[in-house]
């Protein structure tokens, strides 16, 4: 919440996906869109599709100097926003602290190559099976809460979290933070370079994407749609909804956690207050509702769009930027409650801009 | 002994102006179901309110509150009558992203205004102290803890005792019975965020008299907001001066005793404790989940 | 034979209020339970008790024989009880067809992929003429339509033991006899039925016991027509004073005026009430 500057797509599945409602709106929930493809949220897809690839080709000529760092980053903030869609946009908890899986694969990551000379990959193992360990341990107590319960308490378990990590430096290097070692004798993986992380991080996002697309087909999907829709009702047709609950935090966890352990080889120099922040959680969860939670490509949308839109500003507008980005959340969440892809999709199906629609159905 | 004595007093006197920040949190959250991440930045719009009038106009911050609170409560009521009402009904994260980039929008508007820079209001008795059995006291933070509890009291009389408060109290039980008995509840919404910004600017002020501030600062004033809001039950006034006061000691005390940083882990241990344990908070009525809603 | 359905001394307390006192039943398989009572009398908790929405604080649940006292709903689903829920809880961002196929993916026996779980869900689409709005959200669903939606949901677990929450609540007269016929022919196949009820034609027309609870106790149990006739019965629903005009009237005519059944709940068409 601080004002640290922030830094800043596949077809529809095949039945659309939840409504992620925690509060009735009053005048009813869009219309489900008939199950099996329609060609309109079909199109829309592809669209949405077109038009990152479109970004990306464009992308050079807009910031060619530092290209493929900022790549890596809208990957990264693509991936973590599609990591947050399984329990936030799928399951409908929304979690305030995935950071921090991000902070723990980051610094299980630092901790392993720095302190005990483990190469890069094993330790990238560690640092996923600890995410989702984690997110297990936490998921227990804090599953059972709903909403706004549910979010703070994820928060505080961030936060408290990052406040361990600053008070044990014996291990972490505490608020100096700890150094990855990249280069010399001591480095055990040869650093990648931008290009290098780039493609790791491409293959990441890749993951995330099969990982969401998967699971919105399958019996898992369908179990956490259910869970968001009407939690009793779920129990009561013999979902588990405890296992799947944890079962979504576990895997969001460990995508999160490999997010943070590439981002930690690639930063090198890591520090709590960077690899917790509250910012990123944010950030995560604006991108994946504002392209759309629920949905498999929404959270790619919103992740590249939002983070080359942030990086947009803070090249050309650079002491605005936070302000101007500010403003346009706020915008899009009035005017997008549903996301863009859902907005798009129904845009097509009923062959107008629906805006007035949104506004009207949430508004007192 | 008397360090802790000390810890103690200082322990009490910042908690009751976290409880004034808190208590409107808590009040439109519990009312209306918004968790307002910009609360913070409210508050310490207040204090560079209160700062620029003393600068310009040599206005006393206490005095200043004078034309902080209506000024402020007058921009609650816009804000929430013309933004946050447009996403009550969504779910919930939307005011929370909406409310974030009204903080991302505040903060940093307020540091393009005038920067980053520690900023405190000085006054002519800021530096005083009073000295209590070999305790002291500076007449600032006194100032500011009485004005809090004067504030807070009026906050529990207004929504006790009045019609509007009847109205806010109605309309946060049940929204659509309320609108089916009259009340407007647009505008009921809309005096409660008032009242909210109104005392955490007037918190804000007090702020800057006892201390320094800076945009940056906001955050971690929403974040004791959450926490003593959660202690103290959503919604409920006693609950969050009671809960100011605890979060206030458990600070002072982990100060003296534990590292400075670990302390704040235990103030989000007792929050993470408190949700699991008694989410309706240390005073809040069990089974508080019986929101009637649309 | 061991009953589909017994529960023991069930009861659950909140703080000081008994909400459910001690309710003893068995229910055995192709027989038909009908719950009634005043609002508040507990008939709801009852159900939540059994299905594991709530966790009694005393008493037994057993079904087939095995013990699930506070079992959680999805393993006292996978023992194939199913039940329906008296405001219905549809899942609003799912098709008609897919509301279905969840109860048949998670809770019927040997579970099964979306695909097969699809299928079996047209199979209870069609025996509940649903098939016609498969496709739509049940948002979109008239009142009978909806209703039966939530039964079709309970059917796709294929139960053993069915709980009906007041499914005849808001249909037409009209409405209400295809729903009727449907326990009819339920109770035919061998399943254990039970029947919350304000409705009394549907009551006498297809339980074959009647509990009534009233706060949170069971006053009396029974055959319809005899619970039905009971003057405590009648009291608790509407009253001593009515109870004793009816005791009147009906000693005047001679032992056979109108009962509670007359009385409560919406009339079969053309009938028209009975004076008193």
């Amino acid at each position: 919440m601080a004002a640290t500057s922030a830094r800043p797509g596949m077809p529809e599945s095949e039945s659309e996906s939840a409504h992620p409602e925690l509060g009735a709106p009053t005048t009813g929930p869009p219309k489900a869109a008939p199950a099996g493809r329609t060609t309109a949220s079909q199109l829309a897809g592809w669209a949405l599709v077109l038009g990152l690839l479109v970004i990306c080709l464009l992308a050079p000529k807009l910031f060619i100097p530092s290209f493929p760092r900022t790549l890596s980053a809208v990957f990264m903030f693509a991936t973590l926003a599609q990591a947050w869609n399984i329990i936030g946009g799928f399951t409908g908890y929304p979690s305030f602290g995935n950071v921090v899986f991000f902070g723990l694969g980051g610094y299980t990551i630092a901790v392993l190559m720095a302190r005990s000379h483990w190469s890069f990959w094993p330790a990238l193992v560690v640092a996923v099976v600890l995410g989702a360990a984690y997110a297990m341990l936490i998921g227990i107590p804090t599953l059972r809460l709903k909403g706004h319960y549910f979010a703070i308490a994820t928060l505080g378990v961030a936060e408290g979290t990052r406040e361990i990590v600053l008070n044990v430096p014996k291990v972490t290097g505490g608020g100096a933070g700890i150094t990855v070692p990249a280069v010399g004798p001591s480095a055990t993986t040869s650093y990648p370079g931008n290009t290098g992380f780039l493609y790791y991080f491409l293959a990441l996002l890749v993951v995330a994407m099969l990982a969401v697309y998967a699971i919105a087909r399958s019996r898992f999907g369908f179990a956490l749609r259910a869970i968001n829709q009407d939690e009793d009702a779920a129990a009561a047709a013999g979902i588990n909804t405890t296992r799947m609950k944890i079962a979504a935090f576990m895997v969001s966890g460990a995508i999160t956690a490999a997010a943070g352990s590439i981002y930690a080889f690639q930063q090198v120099s890591i520090y709590p207050d960077r690899l917790f922040s509250v910012d990123i959680t944010v950030l995560m969860v604006i991108m994946a509702v504002i392209g759309g939670s629920g949905t498999v490509i929404g959270p790619l949308v919103g992740g590249v769009g939002l983070q080359f839109l942030s990086e947009y500003l803070r090249q050309n507008f650079t002491d605005y930027h936070t302000f101007i980005f500010g403003a346009i959340i706020i915008v899009a969440v009035v005017l997008l409650p549903e996301g863009a892809v859902r907005f798009a999709s129904e845009t097509v199906r009923q062959r107008r801009l629906p805006i007035m629609d949104n506004l009207r159905r949430y508004r007192l | 002994m008397t360090p802790f004595l000390q810890a103690t007093v200082y322990g009490l006197l910042q908690g009751g102006l976290l409880a004034l920040i808190a208590v409107g949190f808590s009040l439109v959250w519990g009312v209306m179901n918004v968790v307002n991440l910009a609360h913070g930045a409210l508050a310490i719009t207040g204090a560079y309110f209160s700062w620029q009038l003393h600068e310009s106009l040599g206005l006393d911050p206490v005095l200043s509150l004078v034309v902080v609170l209506p000024v402020m409560f007058m921009v609650g009521y816009v804000i929430q009558r013309g933004l946050i009402n447009l996403v009550v009904n969504a779910p919930i994260w939307m005011t929370l992203l909406l409310t974030f980039g009204l903080e991302a929008l505040i903060v940093n508007g307020l540091l393009l205004a005038f920067t980053g820079d520690f900023r405190s209001t000085r006054t002519g008795y800021s530096t005083n102290t009073l000295a209590l059995g070999g305790v002291r006291i500076p007449y600032a933070r006194l100032i500011a803890f009485g004005l809090s509890l004067l504030l807070t009291v009026a906050l529990v009389l207004f929504i006790r005792n009045t019609k509007m408060g009847l109205a806010i109290r109605a309309t946060g039980m049940d929204r659509t019975a309320a609108r089916l008995m009259g009340m407007n509840v647009r505008h009921v919404y809309a005096v409660t965020f008032g009242t909210a910004t109104a005392l955490a600017a007037a918190a804000g002020s007090m702020i800057g008299l006892v201390g320094t501030f800076t945009p940056v600062v906001a955050g971690g004033y929403t974040l004791q907001s959450f926490v003593i809001a959660v202690l103290g039950g959503l919604g409920n006034m006693w609950g969050a001066l009671a809960g100011g006061l605890v979060l206030g000691l458990a600070t002072a005390w982990g100060a003296l005793y534990l590292s400075g940083t670990l302390v704040n882990a235990i103030a989000f241990g007792i929050l993470v404790l408190v949700l699991i344990v008694r989410p309706s908070g240390l005073l809040g009525k069990p089974y508080y989940e019986a929101r009637a809603e649309a | 034979m061991t009953a589909a359905l017994e529960t023991r001394d069930l009861s659950v307390r909140f703080g000081g209020l008994k909400a459910v006192d001690g309710i003893s039943v068995t229910v055995e398989d192709g027989r038909v339970l009908g719950v009634i009572g005043p609002n508040g009398a507990g008939k709801s908790t009852f159900i939540n008790l059994i299905t594991g929405q709530i966790r009694p604080t005393r008493g037994k649940v057993l079904v087939g024989g095995r013990d699930l006292t506070g079992a959680k709903p999805w393993k006292i689903a996978a023992a194939r009880v199913a039940r329906t829920f008296q405001i219905n809880k549809p899942f609003r961002g799912l098709s008609v067809r897919d509301n279905v196929a969840i109860g048949a993916m998670f809770g019927a026996p040997g579970g099964g992929s979306v695909a097969k779980a699809r299928g079996v869900a047209d199979e209870v689409l069609e025996r509940l003429g649903l098939s016609g709005v498969a496709e739509l959200g049940p948002t979109e669903l008239s009142v009978a339509h909806a209703q039966r939606l939530e039964v079709a949901k309970a059917l796709a677990l294929r139960p053993r033991v069915l709980f009906l929450d007041e499914a005849m609540a808001g249909l037409r007269p009209a409405e209400m006899e295809p729903q009727l016929e449907l326990i009819r022919e339920l109770r035919r196949e061998g399943l254990a039925i039970v029947v919350v009820e304000h409705v009394m034609r549907a009551i006498r027309s297809v339980c074959d016991t009647v509990l009534v609870m009233q706060e949170g106790r069971e006053l009396l149990t029974g055959p319809p027509d005899e619970v039905l006739a009971d003057e405590r019965v009648i009291t608790a629903y509407l009253g001593q004073r009515y109870a004793e005009r009816q005791r009147a009237e009906r000693a005047e005519a001679g032992g056979s005026g109108p009962a509670v059944a007359d009385q409560v709940g919406p009339r079969p068409e053309g009938e028209t009430r009975a004076p008193g």
